[in-house]
């Protein structure tokens, strides 16, 4: 275990904050915290990255309360949202920064250190480059090598690649995961972006003002959300009741539409987007939603009276 | 209908061109004709006075000029440094109260530090004479470097914390998350980000120190300086083209200062756009220990000192010293009475028209230039840019030179003063609105005009309610430093139109210090006064627009 957060609280008012944290990280493990904006992700990553002070509680660092020890000291690296690159140096003078002040190596022998990690994240060629003519994924990358670089054990990640327009972020995304696997470091990523998550995660924690809601790998989040906030976080969801009133979530895409004249269901909207069709169906008061895949999808037009199937369908735990 | 639309836009157009007009005329007209009257000697084309600035009592002179304005910059710049970091890094209420006092130390009338080093540690000084009886000699270029900086620091301060504001703090958690200790981030994220910021201030010091020509007439002794030998070329031997050639010499630092300072100011503008910044107090980074306390330490000397200036203002009003004792009085009060009171009328009144106008002026300006984007008035807003970067000296000069006879005839006249301080201060208003129409989409009037209103009407009914508070701000700022002026409107007087910040100048040196304290009082008074009432009423308009 590489990390341990115990009872951590950090609150700044009633409200905002983060209660009763409570998390072990493996060493290797690629975890994120995802959650909308206001939920105590990023105050999370700060109090680990030693920015803000917690109320109370501990952070363990190998088995080392760290609660109490200034950023620099900390084996901990932070890539932060907006990269917080330094304007005034170079690509490698600003990857060379942290191994002359954290791993204490001299000016010259840092820089030298440094053109491993350029090249690492594909910037070779680019040394010199001032970071104002950088783009913003270039930009992405010096500031990953830039914490790579420190040989921290923990890499913290704020939102790294919501600045960045969706393609680029799909590729980075592999980037990011390559790169993690090649240096086996581990990381706790935060995000508001449920794919992000899901493609990137070994586990996730959701949160919710200030609380975990739930923590689990990528399917269990999807396929057993505890509740209905969880569903509704990671994705689309329909909610059913049967009649002993236990609640079940239904994923659109888990549901077929079967032709069938005269059936109970009357498919009230339809979104043709090409790869896929989405479908509002409707039962008097009960609406589901359908998503069809290809193909499939092309059999079925507004009006029509259907029938549904369900492929898959989780139990909540709570009403 | 139409006619109305047509006839508005005309008016436009006319305000358009008076605008431009009044730029060319009173600012660019005078620069010209100074530069005029530098090369001309007896009608003639000539170089004879630049040749003349380079004889060796004159080469003396520029020597004595860079020393002082140099080393009193430098003093400034670092002090301001300091009071800065520490104000920033302390942050919460001891950083607000520091800004609080930087602003009214700022807004301080002239000579309040003269004042206070000659009555306090003079050769009769109150402390040094009266409660240590030593008899100290403060007259001297020390004397200079000393005031100069002392004066220097509030602005440049101010211009620290602002520029300490701008650095992205991610860049100091980024430092910090890197390994490096505060004293390392300090020198290696802070300092060279905020090099733009402190050499601006450096340039700006340079300028205001290396043009000032009070300060070493009050307390330069026999140490003399090129400006206070320009200003007695005026003032003594009427010789208005080797004065000229003098100031012109003044002129290039002036402008390396401008260059610096627009840069900055550039930058700044196109900061604005930053997402999340923490603030200072979650920030969690404190200065290194030492430079903490070295900077707090200045930080604290350097209140105490404006406590002492201010405090020794009002006993030096109603006191008189005997030998380095104190008798109280009220002559002073009474002869101020007497034989002031109108020259403070003419003060006040003279401030508030010209207030007024420069604001309008600055905000029509960028109104023009900004959402108009009308062409050419790019241009007129960098003239309109130059007064105040251009020393005050070459400025009041430039008026002598062009209104004392032709075609407009003004010297004299307290019109002059008017038109003098109006367009000096102009770009206080104009950078003002600049900054405001930054977050004004201009969709807003193209809306305005799609509903019918035309061009000026949208400006009036539209453009000017929402800059309102941008002109009280504005026309406060103004108003205090038209109140507080010294360097031009030091050529332009006449017995006739006398004003309280001049007649300060010849009671301190001529040593009537009771007499300069009281109108440095008055001066304390209507300003605070003033800027009070604005503040009221900006909270107010606050209030009702939440």
């Amino acid at each position: 275990m590489i990390l341990e957060l115990k009872n951590l609280t950090k609150m700044y008012d009633d409200k905002n904050g983060v209660a009763s944290f409570n998390l072990a990280v493996e060493r290797g493990e690629f975890i994120t915290l995802l959650g909308p904006s206001g939920c105590g992700k990023t105050t999370t990553l700060n109090l680990i990255g030693g920015f803000l002070q917690a109320d109370s509680g501990e952070i363990l660092m190998e088995g080392k309360d760290i609660s109490s020890l200034p950023p620099e000291a900390r084996k901990v690296s932070t890539v932060f949202q907006n990269y917080a690159l330094f304007p005034h140096l170079n690509v490698l003078e600003n990857v060379a920064y942290g191994i002359r002040f954290f791993r204490k190596y001299s000016k010259k022998k840092a820089l030298l250190a440094a053109e491993e990690f350029v090249h690492l994240v594909g910037l070779s060629g680019y040394e010199k480059s001032n970071i104002g003519n950088l783009s913003g994924g270039q930009q992405q990358r010096v500031a990953l090598a830039r914490s790579i670089a420190t040989g921290a054990e923990l890499l913290l990640l704020d939102e790294p690649l919501s600045n960045l327009d969706v393609a680029l972020r799909t590729h980075l995304r592999k980037e990011l995961k390559e790169i993690q696997r090649k240096t086996k470091t581990t990381m706790i990523y935060v995000t508001h972006d449920q794919e992000e998550g899901l493609s990137l995660s070994d586990r996730i924690v959701v949160m919710d003002k200030g609380l975990i809601v739930q923590i689990g790998s990528p399917r269990e989040i999807y396929y057993k959300p505890v509740n209905s906030y969880v569903a509704d976080f990671v994705g689309k969801s329909n909610f059913l009741e049967d009649e002993k009133g236990n609640q079940y979530i239904l994923r659109p895409e888990d549901v077929n539409i079967i032709e069938k004249p005269g059936g109970k269901y009357i498919i009230e909207q339809m979104v043709f987007l090409g790869h896929r069709t989405e479908y509002i169906l409707r039962n008097g008061e009960e609406k589901v939603e359908v998503h069809l895949q290809g193909i499939r999808g092309k059999d079925f037009n507004l009006g029509d009276s259907v029938d549904i199937e369900i492929l898959f369908k989780s139990k909540l735990n709570n009403g | 209908m139409n006619r109305n639309i047509s006839y508005s836009s005309l008016l436009e157009k006319a305000i358009i061109i008076l605008l431009i007009i009044a730029f060319l005329l009173f600012i660019l007209y005078p620069i010209a004709g100074l530069f005029v009257r530098s090369l001309t000697e007896g009608g003639q084309w000539s170089l004879f006075y630049y040749k003349d600035l380079f004889k060796e009592e004159n080469i003396e002179l520029i020597r004595n000029s860079v020393f002082v304005a140099s080393l009193s910059s430098i003093c400034a710049t670092i002090l301001a440094l300091c009071i800065g970091l520490y104000a920033h890094f302390k942050g919460g209420r001891i950083r607000d109260l520091i800004y609080r006092g930087l602003m009214i130390s700022m807004i301080s009338p002239p000579f309040i530090s003269s004042i206070g080093l000659l009555t306090l540690f003079g050769r009769r000084g109150l402390i040094s004479y009266g409660l240590l009886g030593l008899t100290l000699n403060p007259y001297g270029w020390h004397g200079i470097v000393l005031l100069q900086s002392l004066g220097g620091i509030p602005l440049s301060a101010m211009f620290m914390m602002a520029g300490l504001n701008q650095i992205d703090s991610r860049l100091i958690l980024a430092s910090r998350d890197l390994g490096a200790n505060p004293w390392q981030t300090l020198k290696n994220v802070i300092l060279p980000s905020l090099i733009p910021t402190i050499l601006s201030v450096l340039f700006l010091r340079f300028t205001m120190n290396i043009s000032d020509f009070t300060t070493p007439v009050i307390i330069g002794g026999r140490f003399n300086v090129l400006a206070t030998e320009a200003y007695l070329r005026v003032y003594a031997q009427a010789n208005l083209n080797g004065a000229a050639a003098m100031t012109v010499l003044l002129l290039p630092p002036a402008l390396v200062a401008f260059y610096f300072y627009n840069n900055n100011l550039q930058k700044t503008n196109t900061l604005s756009d930053r997402s999340k910044v923490l603030d200072v107090e979650t920030l969690n980074y404190k200065l290194p220990r030492l430079v903490n306390f070295i900077s707090g330490t200045i930080t604290l000397v350097f209140f105490i000192i404006m406590v002492v200036q201010y405090g020794n203002i009002f006993i030096q009003a109603i006191s008189r010293n005997v030998s380095g004792k104190l008798v109280f009085t009220t002559d002073h009060l009474h002869f101020f009475q007497d034989r002031h009171l109108d020259a403070l009328l003419r003060t006040i009144h003279m401030a508030l028209i010209a207030a007024l106008l420069s604001t309008l002026f600055g905000v029509m300006l960028s109104y023009y230039n900004r959402m108009r984007r009308i062409p050419g008035m790019k241009s007129i807003e960098f003239i309109g840019s130059l007064p105040y970067i251009i020393p005050g000296i070459f400025f009041g000069l430039a008026y002598i030179v062009v209104f004392h006879n032709g075609p407009i005839k003004m010297t004299g006249t307290l019109i002059i003063l008017i038109v003098n301080c109006t367009f000096r201060h102009v770009s206080v208003g104009n950078k003002a609105a600049n900054a405001t129409f930054e977050n004004i989409d201009k969709k807003l009037e193209w809306a305005s005009y799609d509903l019918g209103a035309s061009k000026l009407q949208s400006l009036v009914t539209l453009i000017f309610p929402m800059l309102r508070p941008t002109f009280l701000t504005s026309f406060i700022n103004a108003f205090t430093a038209c109140m507080t002026t010294v360097g031009p409107l030091m050529l332009l007087v006449s017995p006739k139109n006398l004003i309280i910040s001049v007649l300060m100048f010849s009671e301190v040196s001529n040593g009537r210090y009771g007499q300069a304290a009281v109108m440095g009082l008055s001066l304390i008074l209507i300003t605070f006064t003033v800027n009070l009432i604005a503040m009221a009423l900006m909270t107010r308009e606050k209030r009702i627009t939440r």
